[in-house]
């Protein structure tokens, strides 16, 4: 957290974050506990976790839409204290708008933003053509299929030139084809942009697919940060980089964590 | 999820977008073309549906049901002006004119009714306290039977144009505020939260977000509550008024005047169906993004 990039427009700093919830039953639950770490500006990190570790709500809190119990969350030189335009969030939920065309949803950001008309209409048609839908820039969100509405939330938080980007298990829905080209299209909008890149926070129980974006996979588990690992491969990745040894001792490493792992397997690799 | 005629997957491939276009205008004319069928089946309905009154005239005395062709006559003969009607001393004595008193007064109350009743709703849904003042409120009213605040109203109000209009918009504003109180509640949080997270305001999400997110639910409302009121505002000039259709009947019954009766009826009956699909035809255009609406218009 003291690393000297702080201040920079797109690092985020966790300082002994914290979030309890009371439940129904009046009793106490801690979602997110003493969670410190620093990701640094343009890196792609994927929180991995089995579900009810708290990533949605580690998430949530960086993106101002929910207040911290304790500690701080910092983005860039700013303390988060609610949601803003320099963090851009794609929802698990399909949170496109089905009463705007798909053009208007992908411009709604800027919209909001000032952004003179002419000027977002050229954007958002860039972005729609970089994910592939200029086809349907008139359509309402009804007429597209799931994976195509994640396609236009991806272009949505782009066009809008948020420095960090919030994923919260964005393809967990997908069927498996439709999950790896939406990867690539992540990964080719996200190395397009000229430097510095997006900060991206990527929150998935698929191991595989943290191994395949992530510079670095944080895991979670009860609410804490149990381990934080930094993936040595370069991209394009594929099959073939998953298998190599030292992928696998990652692999085997998250599998333990997430208990899929017998314990010696786990030592046997690590 | 949705039909897969209008799907076209981007994962597949880029498709050219003129042929898409003229696609688009093919299943719009096709659209039509069955709306247009089932309003031939509707007609069909109609005319069967006189048949079978006309048929009837041979078996009821006449002097309780009138033929049709009388009846259509007679509505052509008082469309202007009732001479019969004359002596009782009524402003308006013409079907057209009394059909269009009676209109006026329903849309001012669904208009007046359904804004206040929507707002309030969508209000309610939003702020608990809110809620927990006009909840209780509003659903005693709603249990009441409406017309039994009609002599109070006709008693604090006259029997002028208000005390009808009053009891039709307390009618519309409770079935409105129920509407939109659900249909805010039953809107997806997501959507308010991404357009948080896009730096909307209070008043952008409202615009946003909440007004049309709930719009094809508050239509429906609107729908069902001026189905409603038609009949209502008839019964409300029916126990006290000046003028109107349901005046019209309160009159001839008094006279017997079957025909005439019918008469009015039937007019009020046309009116308030040619409404009703008029509404109807709005509130598909207006929510046509809604994956319900594809399935209403069929
Ligand atoms: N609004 C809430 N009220 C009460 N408990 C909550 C709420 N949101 C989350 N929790 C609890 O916090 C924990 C973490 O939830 P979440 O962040 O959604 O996990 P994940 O996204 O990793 O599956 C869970 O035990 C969940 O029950
Ligand atoms: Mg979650």
């Amino acid at each position: 957290m003291t690393d000297s990039s702080q201040g920079k427009p797109n690092d985020i700093t966790f300082t002994d974050v914290t979030r309890t919830f009371v439940r129904g039953d009046g009793q106490e639950v801690t979602a997110v506990d003493g969670v410190s770490a620093h990701i640094r500006e343009g890196e792609f990190v994927c929180l991995v976790g089995p579900s009810g570790c708290g990533k949605t709500t580690l998430l949530q809190m960086v993106s101002g839409l929910l207040p911290t119990s304790g500690g701080a969350i910092t983005v860039g030189a700013k303390q988060v204290t609610g949601p803003g335009p320099d963090r851009g969030v794609v929802f698990q939920k399909d949170s496109v708008f089905p009463w705007f065309r798909v053009i208007d949803n992908v411009e709604y950001g800027m919209k909001r933003r000032g952004v003179p008309a002419a000027e977002r209409r050229d954007i958002a048609n860039r972005y729609l053509e970089l994910v592939s839908l200029s086809h349907v820039a008139r359509a309402w969100p009804k007429e597209l299929s799931g994976g195509m509405l994640k396609r236009v939330a991806i272009a949505t938080v782009f066009a809008n030139g948020s420095d960090v980007l919030l994923l919260d298990e964005p393809f967990a829905a997908l069927d498996y084809v439709t999950k790896h080209q939406l990867h690539d299209v992540l990964l080719d909008l996200w190395r397009s942009t000229d430097a510095p890149r997006r900060t991206i926070l990527f929150v998935t129980h698929d191991v595989d697919e943290s191994l395949l974006l992530a510079d670095r996979i944080i895991v979670i588990r009860d609410g804490r940060l149990v381990d934080d690992i930094a993936i040595d491969a370069t991209r394009p990745r594929d099959v073939d980089t998953l298998t190599r040894p030292d992928m696998m001792t990652v692999k085997h490493k998250l599998l333990a964590h997430l208990g899929l792992e017998h314990g010696s397997r786990r030592s046997a690799a690590s | 999820m949705a039909s897969d005629t209008s799907m076209i997957d981007g994962t597949t491939a880029v498709l050219p977008s003129r042929p898409r276009a003229a696609d688009q205008r093919g299943v719009t004319v096709w659209a039509t073309l069955r709306s247009f069928r089932i309003d031939i089946f509707g007609a069909i309905g109609l005319v069967l549906l006189v048949v079978f009154w006309w048929g009837l005239t041979f078996v009821v005395p006449r002097s309780s049901l009138p033929s049709p062709l009388n009846v259509f006559r007679r509505i052509a003969d008082d469309f202007v002006v009732a001479d019969m009607l004359s002596y009782y001393g009524l402003p308006e004595t013409g079907l057209m004119g009394s059909m269009a008193y009676t209109a006026a007064n329903v849309l001012i109350a669904v208009v007046v009714g359904g804004l206040i009743g929507t707002v309030l709703g969508l209000f309610a849904a939003r702020v608990p306290v809110a809620r927990a003042i006009s909840d209780p409120i509003l659903n005693t009213v709603g249990t009441i039977p409406i017309l039994v605040m009609a002599p109070f109203f006709l008693i604090w109000f006259g029997t002028g144009r208000w005390s009808a209009v009053l009891l039709v918009t307390v009618y519309v504003l409770v079935i409105l505020y129920l509407f939109a109180q659900r249909a805010a509640e039953n809107l997806d949080p997501v959507y308010e939260s991404s357009a948080r997270t896009f730096g909307a305001g209070t008043g952008d999400i409202l615009r946003d977000i909440l007004i049309p997110g709930t719009l094809p639910q508050v239509l429906g409302g609107i729908r069902i509550a001026l189905a409603g009121a038609w009949g209502l505002e008839a019964i409300a000039e029916l126990l006290g008024a000046q003028q109107g259709i349901g005046k019209i009947i309160e009159v001839l019954a008094g006279s017997l005047d079957i025909e005439g009766i019918f008469a009015a009826l039937l007019v009020l009956g046309i009116v308030a169906v040619i409404a009703d699909w008029i509404a109807g035809a709005l509130v598909r255009y207006v929510t046509r993004w809604s994956v319900s609406a594809r399935v209403g218009t069929t």
